[in-house]
C-alpha cells in the first residue's frame, strides 16, 4: 500500500495528539495511519475529502483523549494521591499533560470556591475595564476611517504660527488644486445650518456645501440616484440641487425611492434631490445632506473671504510635509498676484484621521494607564494570593519532585492554573467590558468622535485574550517559579520559609510595586481634582443660572432686505418679553460658550491707522439691548444701547473693559472711537464700557471684546437669550410660540439653557476626573488589600520567631515594632519610587491642569502622606496580632 | 494474563466487532483494516487512527487478536504492523454473531425488518 516507509514529520507531530499509552505503543503506525489518510488516492485532489480527513482525524484524537482521561488506561491504585500518579504519567509536554493540568486545575477552583470567586470577580473587572476602554480606543482611535486609501486624505487650511486651522477663501482652494503638483485632488468644503422646511414642521439641517471634487476624493457611493458632477458645482453654476446622506432621506423621507427628482425647500428655495447617498457613507463632517458650493451665498467666492477649507487626496507616497511645501509655494505666488492676506504664513495639510480624533487621544490614554495601573495592581494582589497558597503546598511540590517530577512540569501546572484563571476572568471581562464600553460612551463628552459600531470586532476579543494571557502569566508567575524551587533536603522535613528572606524578596517586590502605582495614580487624581476646584472657580464674567438661549438663522429669500430682518426682530423679541417667566430678552451674535464668534481687526482712536492685517483684533457680538441685564455683566460705565442707536444715527458700541484697559489704559474709554475694519471700514463711538465675559472656555485668558447694536448691524445669523423666573428648560415650549406667533415656518434650533453650554465646557474634564478618581479609588482599596495579605503572611511565617522572642521577654511592642518597621521600609521605598513616577505622570497630563502645577507639593506630599497611613494601618493589624501571640502555643503547633 | 470466559466479553463494540470481521479474511495492518471496515459498511463506520488503535491495544490485551511476527518484508516495508485473529478471537466473533443472529431472529419472526425499513427508506 506505502510506497514510503517513514512517516512524515508532519504526521508524526500530529500523532502527538493522541494519549500517551497509545503513542508508546503505536506512534509510528498512527503517523503511518495519518500518511496513508492523507495519500489515499480517493481523496487526491478534492480539497473538500482533506477537509473530511482533518475533521475525522481531530474528532478522533479528542475521542481517545477524553476517552483515555476517563478510563485513566492504567487506573491509579486507590489511596495514592491523583498527583503522584499523574507524576508517573506525563513526564514531558504533551496534550494530554496540559488536559491533565487542566483537569487537575479545575479540581482545584472547586476545591477553593472563596478564592476562585474573588480571584475571578477582581479578573472580570480588572480585564472588564481595559475591554471598555480599548473598545473605547478602537472605536475611536484605531479603526480607520471608513474611505478608500484613507490614510492619503487631508483637510487643507491656512496656516500660521498661532493656529493651524484658519479658513481659505474659494478661489485659493481651487487655484491650489489646479497648481498643485501633489495631490490627486482637491475639493473645497464648508458646512452651515440649512433651513429646511415644507414638512410638518420648520427643521434645521446640517449641509455641507462641497466641490464635486470633495464627496469623489471621500469614495462616496449612491444608493439612489448620482452625485454632483463638475458642472453642477463649478463657481457661478448655482444649479439648486442636492444630494441626502442615507440617515436623513430614511428619517425624514421614509426611505421613498421616489425621491429623486423630487424638490426640496432649503433656506426657502427649492432645490433638486439628485442623489441618495449610501448607508456606509459617512461624511467627515457629519453633515445631513450635500449642497454644491455654488448654492453657497455669493461671498464665499470673494478671494478675500475666507470662508471654506480644502478636502484633499494626496497621490501615493507624498508626504503631508512635501504637500505642504508644494502648496506653500503656490501660496505665495497667490499672495503677490492678488496681494491677499488670506493665505497668511503658510498652508495647513493635516491628516484627516489625526484632525478627527486627535482631540479624543490624550483622555482616552489616560484613561487607559488609569485601567491598566488598576488591572496591575489587581494582579499582584491575586499573585500574592497564588504565592501564599504555593507556600502551603511547599511540601507537595517536594513530595512531587522527589517522585520524580522536574520543575518544568510542576512550573506548568501551576502556571496553567494561573492561565485559566485569566482565562475565564477574561472572557467575564469582555462581557463586563461591553457593557462597561456603553456606559463609557453614554458619560464621555459627545464630541468624541466613534469611527465604528462599538460592537467588540476581533480586535478587541484579541487584546482582551492577550491581556487575559498577560495578566494570567504575570500573577501567576511568582508562584510558578518561586513555589516550584523545592528544596528537597529541607522542606521535606520542616515547613519553608518561601520567598520571604531578605528585603528585596518576591514578596516585597510585589507590595513595592503595587504601592507605586497606586501613588502614581492617586496623585494623577489628585492633579486632577484640584484642576476642578481651580476650574470651579472660575470667574466667567456673567451668571449662567437660569438663562435659557436658542439659535435661528432667517432665511434671505424670504427676508430680502435688511429693513424687513429688523421688523421680525423687533417683533419676536416684543413677543419673547412679553411672556410670562421672562425677565428679561436680549438678541446676541454668538453666544458665549456655544463655541460661535466673530472677529474683528480695529484701531484705537489715538493710535496710528494700519492695514487690516496689522490691526489687533477683538471679539464682534452684535447685540440688542438689554443683553447685559439678561447675562447680568455688569455695566461699569456709560450706558446700554437704546432705541435712539438705530440705522443713520452714529455708529455705537459697547466695549469690555480688558479693551478698554489695552486702548486707553488710565483713561475714560466712553467717548473714544475705534475704527473697525470691516469691508467697509466704520468708526464706532463707545458708549459703554462692561464687565469682560470669557466666550469659549473657563480656561482661555478674557479677550478684548466689542458689541455693536443689532440695529445697526443686522445679520441673518441670530440667537436669542432669555432670563427666566424659573427653570429655564421650562421655557422651550414659550420660547418656540413666541417666535412663532410671528412668523410660522421659522424653524428654531439648539435651545440649550446657557448652563448646559457652560457645563458642556467641563463636562470632558469632569468625566475625566470622575473616572480616574474612582480607579484611584480602587486602586488605594485594592493596594491596601495587598499590603495587609502581604503583612498577615509575613507575620504569619515569623510567628515562630515571635514565640521565642516573647518567650525570651521581648514586650508586646517590642514585637509590635519590629514588625511595623519592616512594613515601613517597604512603604517608604514602595512611596518614594511613586512619587517619581507621580512627578512624571504630572508632567504628561501638565497640558490639562489649569492653576496646578504638574509637582503641586498639596498633591505630592498628601498623597503619600494618605497612602502611607493605610498602608502602615494595614500593616498594624496582622502586627497586633503578632504581639498578641501566645508564645506556647506557637512554640508547639512548630 | 488469564483468559476471560468468551461470552463475557459480550456484546462487543461496533468497532471490535468490524476489525474482528475484517481480521477474519486474513492478516491485514491497520490502514488496510479502516479501510475494509469503511467500505464494508458502506462507508458507515469511519475509524480514525485513535479508534482504530485504541480498539487495537485493547483487543490485543484481551487477547482477541496478535500481532504478526516474523513476516517477510513487502515492499521493503519491515516497519509496518500487521494483525490477525487468535483462536480465542474467532470463537468470540462466533459468539457474538450467534448472539447478533438470535436477535435477527426475534426480529424476523415479530416482522420488524421488512415493511417498517422499507418503507423508511424510500
Amino acid at each position: 500500500m506505502s510506497d514510503h516507509p517513514r512517516p512524515t514529520r508532519l504526521s508524526r507531530l500530529l500523532a502527538r495528539c493522541y494519549p500517551r499509552e497509545l503513542r508508546e505503543e503505536y506512534a509510528d503506525e498512527i503517523a503511518r495511519f495519518i500518511d496513508d489518510a492523507r495519500r489515499d488516492p480517493r481523496n487526491q485532489g478534492r480539497p473538500l475529502a482533506a477537509l473530511g480527513v482533518a475533521a475525522t482525524l481531530t474528532r478522533d484524537a479528542l475521542f481517545s483523549l477524553f476517552a483515555s482521561l476517563r478510563n485513566g488506561a492504567p487506573r491509579p491504585i486507590r489511596g495514592r494521591t491523583p498527583e503522584v500518579s499523574f507524576i508517573k504519567r506525563v513526564r514531558s509536554f504533551s496534550m494530554e499533560a496540559v488536559l491533565q493540568d487542566i483537569k487537575y486545575a479545575l479540581r482545584g477552583f472547586v476545591r477553593r470556591p472563596a478564592f476562585t470567586a474573588v480571584a475571578l470577580i477582581t479578573l472580570a473587572l480588572g480585564i472588564g475595564g481595559n475591554s471598555a476602554v480599548f473598545t473605547l480606543v478602537n472605536a475611536v482611535l484605531l479603526k480607520v476611517l471608513p474611505y478608500p486609501n484613507p490614510d492619503r486624505l487631508v483637510f487643507i487650511y491656512g496656516g500660521t504660527d498661532a493656529s493651524r486651522q484658519l479658513p481659505l477663501s474659494a478661489p485659493d482652494v481651487e487655484d491650489l488644486r489646479t497648481q498643485n503638483r501633489t495631490f490627486e485632488d482637491i475639493g473645497i468644503a464648508n458646512t452651515q445650518s440649512v433651513n429646511l422646511t415644507g414638512g410638518d414642521r420648520p427643521d434645521r439641517v446640517i449641509g455641507n456645501f462641497v466641490s464635486a471634487s470633495s464627496l469623489r476624493i471621500l469614495g462616496a457611493t449612491t444608493a439612489l440616484g448620482r452625485i454632483f458632477t463638475e458642472d453642477e458645482t463649478r463657481i457661478g453654476a448655482g444649479e439648486p440641487v442636492v444630494v441626502l446622506s442615507y440617515a436623513t432621506w430614511r428619517s425624514r423621507y421614509g426611505s421613498r425611492t421616489d425621491i429623486i427628482g423630487q424638490k426640496v425647500i432649503l433656506n426657502g428655495q427649492p432645490h433638486t434631490v439628485i442623489g441618495v447617498t449610501n448607508a456606509a457613507f459617512r461624511d467627515p463632517a457629519a453633515c445631513d445632506i450635500w449642497l454644491p458650493i455654488s448654492s453657497a451665498s455669493r461671498s464665499w467666492f470673494r478671494r478675500d473671504n475666507p470662508a471654506v477649507h480644502g478636502v484633499g487626496r494626496l497621490k501615493a507616497g507624498v508626504t503631508l510635509l512635501d504637500a505642504e511645501k508644494d502648496l506653500g509655494v503656490i501660496a505665495k505666488q497667490l499672495v503677490t498676484k492678488y496681494q491677499s492676506a488670506n493665505l497668511k504664513e503658510s498652508v495647513a495639510v493635516l491628516d484627516m484621521r489625526e484632525s478627527l480624533v486627535g482631540g479624543s487621544r490624550f483622555t482616552l490614554i489616560v484613561l487607559f494607564g488609569a485601567v491598566v495601573a488598576v488591572l496591575l495592581i489587581a494582579c499582584v494582589n491575586i499573585a500574592n494570593l497564588q504565592l501564599v497558597r504555593a507556600s502551603t503546598r511547599q511540601r507537595e511540590m517536594s513530595i512531587r519532585a522527589a517522585m520524580g517530577a522536574n520543575r518544568a512540569r510542576l512550573v506548568s501546572q501551576t502556571l496553567v492554573e494561573s492561565l485559566l484563571l485569566a482565562l475565564v476572568g477574561g472572557a467575564m471581562g469582555v462581557a463586563v467590558g461591553q457593557i462597561a464600553a456603553k456606559f463609557l460612551v453614554k458619560v464621555m463628552p459627545p464630541n468624541m468622535p466613534l469611527m465604528g459600531e462599538l460592537a467588540p470586532d476581533w480586535r478587541v476579543l484579541a487584546f482582551s485574550f492577550a491581556m487575559a494571557l498577560l495578566t494570567g502569566l504575570l500573577f501567576g508567575a511568582p508562584a510558578a517559579f518561586a513555589g516550584t524551587r523545592t528544596n528537597l533536603n529541607g522542606a521535606l522535613r520542616t515547613r519553608s520559609e518561601l520567598a520571604s528572606t531578605g528585603r528585596f524578596n518576591v514578596r516585597n517586590i510585589l507590595v513595592i510595586s503595587e504601592l507605586a502605582l497606586c501613588v502614581v495614580l492617586l496623585a494623577v487624581a489628585g492633579l486632577f481634582t484640584r484642576t476642578m476646584q481651580s476650574l470651579n472657580n472660575v470667574d466667567i464674567g456673567f451668571n449662567a443660572e437660569q438663562v435659557l438661549s436658542a439659535e435661528f438663522r432667517i432665511p434671505a429669500v424670504k427676508y430680502d432686505d435688511s429693513q424687513k430682518v429688523r421688523q421680525f426682530m423687533r417683533s419676536a423679541l416684543e413677543h419673547l418679553r412679553a411672556t410670562p417667566g421672562v425677565v428679561h430678552a436680549a438678541y446676541v451674535g454668538s453666544i458665549p460658550f456655544s463655541g460661535n464668534s466673530d472677529n474683528v481687526p480695529y484701531v484705537a482712536e489715538g493710535q496710528p491707522d494700519v492695514s487690516r492685517d496689522k490691526a489687533p483684533g477683538a471679539l464682534f457680538t452684535t447685540i440688542s439691548d438689554q443683553y447685559f441685564k439678561t447675562m447680568q455683566i455688569p455695566q461699569l460705565a456709560g450706558r446700554d444701547f437704546t432705541s435712539s442707536d438705530v440705522m443713520g444715527s452714529e455708529p455705537v458700541a459697547i466695549i469690555n473693559k480688558t479693551l478698554a484697559d489695552k486702548a486707553w489704559p488710565g483713561q475714560n474709554a466712553v467717548g473714544k472711537t475705534l475704527r473697525l475694519k470691516m469691508q467697509p471700514e466704520v468708526t464706532v463711538r463707545v458708549v459703554g464700557v462692561v464687565g469682560a465675559a470669557k466666550q469659549f472656555t473657563m480656561t482661555e485668558e478674557t479677550q478684548t471684546q466689542i458689541y455693536v447694536s443689532k440695529e445697526q448691524y443686522t445679520g441673518i445669523f441670530t440667537s436669542v437669550v432669555l432670563r427666566t423666573t424659573g427653570d429655564p428648560d421650562a421655557m422651550n415650549k414659550a420660547l418656540h410660540e413666541a417666535i412663532w406667533s410671528v412668523d410660522r415656518d421659522q424653524p428654531i434650533w439648539k435651545v440649550r439653557s446657557l448652563q448646559f453650554l457652560v457645563d458642556r465646557d467641563l463636562a470632558p474634564s469632569r468625566v475625566l476626573v470622575s473616572i480616574v478618581n474612582a480607579f484611584a479609588l480602587l486602586a488605594l482599596l485594592l493596594g491596601a488589600i495587598g499590603v495587609y495579605g502581604v503583612m498577615s503572611f509575613a507575620v504569619q511565617q515569623r510567628s515562630r520567631e515571635m514565640g521565642i522572642r516573647m518567650a525570651l521577654g521581648a514586650r508586646t511592642t517590642q514585637v509590635l515594632n519590629l514588625v511595623l518597621r519592616s512594613g515601613l521600609e517597604v512603604v517608604l521605598i514602595a512611596l518614594a519610587i511613586g512619587v517619581a513616577g507621580a512627578m512624571a505622570a504630572g508632567k504628561f497630563v501638565e497640558s490639562r491642569l489649569y492653576n496646578v502645577r504638574p509637582g503641586d507639593p498639596a498633591t505630592m506630599i498628601g498623597v503619600p502622606l494618605l497612602l502611607g497611613a493605610v498602608a502602615l494601618f494595614a500593616c498594624y493589624l496582622p502586627a497586633r496580632r503578632a504581639a498578641r501571640v501566645d508564645p506556647a502555643v506557637t512554640l508547639r503547633s512548630e | 494474563m488469564s483468559r476471560k470466559p468468551p461470552d463475557s466479553l459480550l456484546p462487543l463494540t461496533p468497532a471490535v466487532l468490524h476489525i474482528l470481521l475484517v481480521l477474519a479474511d486474513g492478516e491485514r495492518h491497520g490502514y488496510a483494516i479502516a479501510q475494509e471496515v469503511e467500505s464494508m459498511s458502506d462507508g458507515q463506520v469511519r475509524m480514525g487512527p485513535g479508534t482504530l488503535y485504541g480498539s487495537i491495544l485493547r483487543m490485543t490485551d484481551t487477547e482477541l487478536i496478535e500481532e504478526v511476527t516474523g513476516r517477510p518484508r513487502e515492499n521493503g516495508d519491515e516497519r509496518r504492523r500487521y494483525y490477525r485473529l487468535t483462536v480465542f478471537g474467532r470463537q468470540v466473533l462466533a459468539l457474538e454473531l450467534q448472539r447478533l443472529n438470535a436477535v435477527m431472529n426475534v426480529a424476523r419472526r415479530k416482522q420488524l425488518l421488512g415493511a417498517p425499513l422499507a418503507e423508511g427508506a424510500s
